[in-house]
């Protein structure tokens, strides 16, 4: 294994170096570096250009230059990184640590939420297999994953973002509206859920009538002026994650997880109703991740005080029931806000954000600046998501497929397990692997993977740095980025492989 | 059992929660910041607050440094010169040898509250002029740097300011007046563009700030004592560092934690800077002179791509808009309601330069009836038409002169005299009989141009067909390399691209005509020409100026070295609540009057 892992290094160590000096030379040679110099009329044209030529040392042949900049590098191996300057002598390094700041705000939370909406629909079409859900789902992912991102992100702008702004100066539901998003929502359940005719005519008229109350609801309490999920949706959520956790994590039979899980919820709703002020009143950030880990942690004790023969099941369950009503507690407090931020003048009631990561100057306390970032994120992401969730839905899909075709899963059904267990517990872990892989590789490549988007959503990123690096034939911030991302491939290339032998018994490494 | 030890917890949770939730919630305080700020999109970020070094010099760093820095004039939109009385004078005490006296007005602040006096103009002087720079030094070798522009192995004993204007024609030391306010220059040889080198954009930086850091100096007046003496002493050691500071304090990519860096002389200052984002600038309290602003707080959000700043302004992120003129971006502004679209020029022009000596098709263009020919086959206006009206409409025009920017002073009048009517219209049958005359059939002519430009793709096309009706054979020498080959013997025939005028200088145009000029790339040579620009360079009054720049573009004109033909376009969209956004055509564009703006509301 070791011996492996160097070898693939090693190896990886001389493409990449090729692999430098190939990017160094094309980059250099796609033009004149000079050329806004030359088309000036200013007086001292000739020492601006004298002055660029000693900067970036172009008296030097590109493929010689190369070396002064690989010289840079490898300073960074006795502690001293010289990544050069840019065309306007700034130094890369500097613009590397903002860039790269400025991308993973950007991709992370996409990238993490698509491969959770990703796996949990491609898992539903692959047990739904043929269904209308199926067949909806695969065109409506197909449609957006072959979509051009700056289109995607222009038409979101446009009505995400400049139409949902113009609705909240008169924010009013048209009854039209409320019918066809009824209609919209009872279609998706019905398919969602499945079943024989009948089960699905209960099930569409269900969700049509409870989809329209709330929007009449939300249209009459003219909810989106002032946000908040109330009391009621938040005990119901606290009720419900109890429920639908350990229904998934260890099935309802299992009396002292159901019972962990329901205390979990009934100390959050407490927690909610009647503590939440005083904890929450002057909120930072420490404060707020240390929440998070004592919600886990008391969620994890009261699943072991409930214990029993089994007790790591109830501690896991417990635990994730609680980190889940820490979130939507977290969320209606952020929601408490928001007409706070709406309404400041900063902001002038046009709260989602078609540009850059935050409102300039806006001031706030936390849970005002996590508003702010939200009202700004939410168009990228929702881009960076919509174009990535359809490949990790289908990979999803036809692993989930393959394995439920599997015989020992035949068998699990013939010995007379739980549906639920042989979904979770055989199908699912299985399916897991060869996805596991491709996450570990994705991650790898979102670094990079972002340049439209960041140029459309006015982010200065990583790709950024590239695109302008290109624009001005200026080979440092390009070979910064190569380097950052080149380097991520390589890693997590080879964590994909470890992690697939790690997870996969039949797999060895050698 | 346990299950009731565990009501008996819950129970008592619950009791506590009732009673603390006896005593009254605390109401968290929203933290709002509840000013109104001015939005405007620039499509790059600032980043050095020092305009004057190589480094420095860029449009994102003039047009904020404008704003912040008190000059002794500026430009306006006409364009012209203006005078800022307000912040001090200046007076031309003679001419032969050229002697300037610059005084500062009594009042003039920074906005520490520090008076701007003498030191601060010899330190400018001092950096500008490079008079006292070690000779023979070299930057290149320690400019790859670590920590800043300069690498640590810069020598702390080298006299260098990163800069090069054209005040190095004052090398003498200027004398400090008595009052501490003024100074005067000697310049070494006449220079007539003498008002656009001292004091314009940006260029006087605070000397007690550059003291601080160089000297470390604390108290203000010590430090500007400290400059003077150093630069009138010339002590090198401590002009070494002053001049390292000088060279890299300024240059910040977000708000640097020594507040001193951010002392301006100007309407505004920096208040906050958050890197790739935005920059703030507020009203600053200590400025007393005329361009005092309506508004008291301007933000500059960075956005690179010009559709993304049109949805920026139509959701309220941004009032004002300049982006790159296309008319994608024109027609996203037009469906925006409650948007004012200003529609004008931009200062770079659009023109074809004949070769006249080392042409690709050797000698095509020795004979001046041919280069007439040629040039009457260009359409002018049909390339305006379709190119450039749709997106500025009715602003659209070609320009008519080879020197003098469309509005600034003198352009209607030499338009009437160089004799560019005569290639108004496209003449083929003048052309035709022109190469008749000259008895060259069919010569083969070939354009360089950007081919990575759709824009001049089809000026290209445009021209080349024109051309053929008349008999010429136009080829392509379009390239992505386009600016590496400008002025290579043997490329191309006749170039085509754009000049950018940064100012208004008389002498600006001379490297683009003069044998041998650095900006004189077809090889024209006129004696007459060259005598003429000598007279110019000497010639301290503006009428007589104007009048050798007629007989200097008449001249152009008469000998058919090429023909401009198209300022270009310039599409700014306005928030209509914003009054007073009237752009100008050369730096600093719509930042020219900011002080001007006012909210309606």
């Amino acid at each position: 294994m070791a011996t492996f892992v160097i070898r693939r290094l090693i190896a990886s160590f001389f493409v990449f170096l090729a692999a430098t000096y190939l990017m160094y030379i094309l980059t250099a040679l796609s033009g004149d570096p000079l050329e806004e110099l030359r088309l000036s009329a200013s007086p001292n044209k000739e020492s601006l250009i004298e002055a660029r030529i000693n900067l970036l040392n172009l008296d030097v042949p590109p493929y010689l230059r190369y070396f002064i900049w690989l010289a840079g590098v490898g300073g960074c191996f006795i502690g001293r990184c010289d990544l050069g300057v840019n065309i306007q002598g700034q130094p890369v390094t500097v613009l590397l640590g903002q860039a790269l700041g400025q991308t993973l705000q950007l991709v992370t939370t996409a990238a993490i939420l698509a491969i959770i909406i990703g796996i949990v629909i491609g898992i539903v079409t692959a047990l739904r297999q043929y269904s209308g859900f199926d067949y909806g789902v695969t065109f409506t992912t197909f449609l957006f994953f072959s979509l051009p991102i700056f289109w995607v992100a222009v038409l979101l702008k446009q009505y995400v973002a400049i139409g949902f702004n113009d609705f909240l100066q008169e924010p009013t539901i048209p009854p039209l509206v409320i019918g066809v998003l009824a209609v919209l929502a009872g279609l998706f359940w019905m398919a969602l859920i499945g079943g024989a005719i009948r089960r699905k005519v209960i099930v569409f008229a269900i969700a049509a009538v409870v989809t329209a109350g709330v929007l009449v609801y939300m249209d009459l309490t003219r909810w989106f002026e002032n946000p908040s999920l109330g009391p009621v949706v938040v005990i119901l959520s606290a009720v419900g994650a109890a429920y639908g956790v350990t229904a998934i994590s260890t099935g309802l039979k299992n009396k002292r997880a159901l019972y962990s899980s329901l205390t979990v919820a009934g100390v959050g709703v407490l927690f909610y109703l009647f503590l939440k002020p005083f904890v929450f009143y002057a909120m930072t950030l420490p404060l707020y991740l240390g929440l998070a880990v004592g919600a886990l942690v008391i969620g994890g004790l009261i699943g072991w005080l409930w214990g029993g023969p089994d007790r790591w099941q109830s501690v896991r369950t417990a635990a994730i029931v609680a980190l889940l009503i820490g979130v939507v507690i977290s969320i209606d407090e952020h929601m408490r806000w928001f007409s706070a931020y709406a309404g400041s003048s900063r902001v002038g009631n046009r709260p989602i954000a078609t540009i850059g990561a935050e409102t300039p100057n806006l001031g706030g306390n936390f849970w005002i600046q996590g508003v702010d970032t939200f009202t700004h994120v939410l168009l990228p992401t929702l881009a960076l998501i919509l174009i990535s969730i359809a490949s990790y839905t289908r990979y999803t899909r036809s692993s989930m497929l393959e394995v439920l075709n599997q015989d020992y899963i035949r068998t699990a059904r013939a010995k007379g397990l739980t549906e639920r267990t042989v979904v979770v517990r055989h199908a699912f872990r299985n399916a897991m692997i060869p996805i596991a892989t491709i996450v570990a590789f994705d991650i790898g490549s979102i670094v990079g993977g972002a340049v439209i988007t960041e140029r459309v959503f006015g982010w200065t990123g990583m790709g950024q740095l590239f695109v302008n690096g290109l624009d001005h034939i200026d080979p440092n911030p390009v070979m910064a980025f190569f380097l950052v991302t080149g380097t991520l491939a390589i890693i997590f290339n080879l964590i994909a492989d470890l992690v697939y032998a790690a997870l996969d018994p039949r797999i060895r490494l050698s | 059992m346990r299950i009731s030890r565990f009501a008996a917890a819950g129970a008592a949770i619950a009791a506590g929660a009732l009673v603390l939730s006896g005593c009254s919630a605390p109401e968290a305080d929203s933290g709002l910041d509840e000013g109104t700020s001015v939005g405007i999109a620039w499509n790059q970020a600032f980043y050095s607050a020092n305009g004057n070094t190589s480094f420095g010099n860029a449009t994102a760093n003039n047009n904020i440094n404008y704003l912040i820095y008190g000059t002794f004039n500026y430009y306006n939109n006409t364009p012209e010169l203006v005078q800022d009385t307000s912040f001090g004078t200046y007076e031309l005490v003679s001419e032969d040898p050229q002697v300037v006296e610059y005084t500062l007005n009594e009042d003039v602040e920074w906005s520490d509250g520090t008076p701007i006096d003498a030191a601060d103009l010899l330190l400018s002087w001092a950096a500008l002029s490079q008079a006292l720079d070690d000779e023979g030094f070299d930057p290149s070798q320690f400019q790859n740097p670590d920590t800043g522009e300069f690498t640590e192995d810069y020598p702390t004993d080298t006299v260098f300011f990163d800069t090069g204007t054209q005040l190095s024609l004052v090398s003498e030391l200027p004398e400090v007046g008595d009052d501490g306010r003024s100074i005067t220059l000697t310049y070494d040889n006449p220079y007539v563009d003498w008002e656009l080198v001292f004091g314009t954009t940006g260029t006087i930086l605070p000397a007690h700030v550059v003291a601080k850091d160089a000297l470390g100096i604390e108290d203000p007046e010590e430090g500007k004592q400290a400059i003077l003496d150093a630069i009138q002493e010339n002590d090198r050691e401590a002009l070494a560092s002053v001049s390292n500071s000088w060279n890299t304090i300024f240059n910040f990519t977000e708000l640097p934690e020594d507040e001193d860096l951010l002392v301006s002389s100007g309407p505004y200052q920096i208040s906050e800077f958050v890197a790739d984002q935005y920059i703030t600038l507020t009203a600053n309290e200590n400025y007393t002179g005329d361009r005092q602003p309506n508004i008291e707080e301007v933000t500059i959000r960075f956005i690179g791509d010009p559709l993304a700043a049109v949805q920026a302004l139509e959701n309220g992120e941004v009032d004002v808009i300049s982006p790159q003129a296309t008319t994608d971006v024109v027609a996203g502004l037009e469906e925006i309601e409650g948007v004012e679209i200003l529609t004008g020029l931009e200062g770079t022009y659009e023109h074809i330069d004949l070769q006249f000596d080392q042409s690709r098709n050797p000698g095509v263009f020795s004979d001046q009836r041919v280069r007439e020919a040629f040039l009457k086959t260009i359409p002018r206006q049909e390339i305006v038409d379709t190119l450039i009206q749709p997106i500025i409409g009715d602003e659209a025009l070609v320009r008519n002169s080879q020197l003098i920017v469309p509005g600034a002073e003198g352009y209607d009048e030499i338009v009437e005299a160089n004799g560019s009517d005569a290639y108004a219209e496209v003449d083929i049958e003048g052309a035709t009989a022109l190469l008749a005359e000259a008895g060259v059939t069919n010569p083969e002519v070939c354009i360089l141009y950007a081919s990575n430009n759709p824009r001049r793709v089809n000026e290209f096309s445009l021209i080349q067909a024109s051309a053929a009706e008349a008999g010429f054979n136009v080829t392509d020498c379009g390239s992505e390399d386009w600016g590496g080959l400008l002025g290579t013997a043997g490329a191309y025939d006749a170039s085509l691209f754009g000049w950018q005028s940064t100012g208004l200088g008389v002498t600006d145009s001379g490297p683009n005509f003069e044998t041998g000029g650095i900006n004189n790339l077809n090889f024209y040579s006129n004696p007459e020409i060259d005598e003429l620009y000598d007279q110019l360079y000497q010639e301290f009054d503006p009428e007589a100026q104007l009048e050798l720049q007629m007989q200097i573009d008449e001249i152009l004109w008469s000998d058919a070295y090429g023909v401009t033909i198209f300022q270009f376009p310039s599409v700014t969209g306005v928030r209509d609540t914003l009054e007073g956004v009237d752009p100008s055509i050369i730096a600093p564009t719509i930042f020219w009057n900011v002080w001007d703006w006012e909210l309606s509301e």
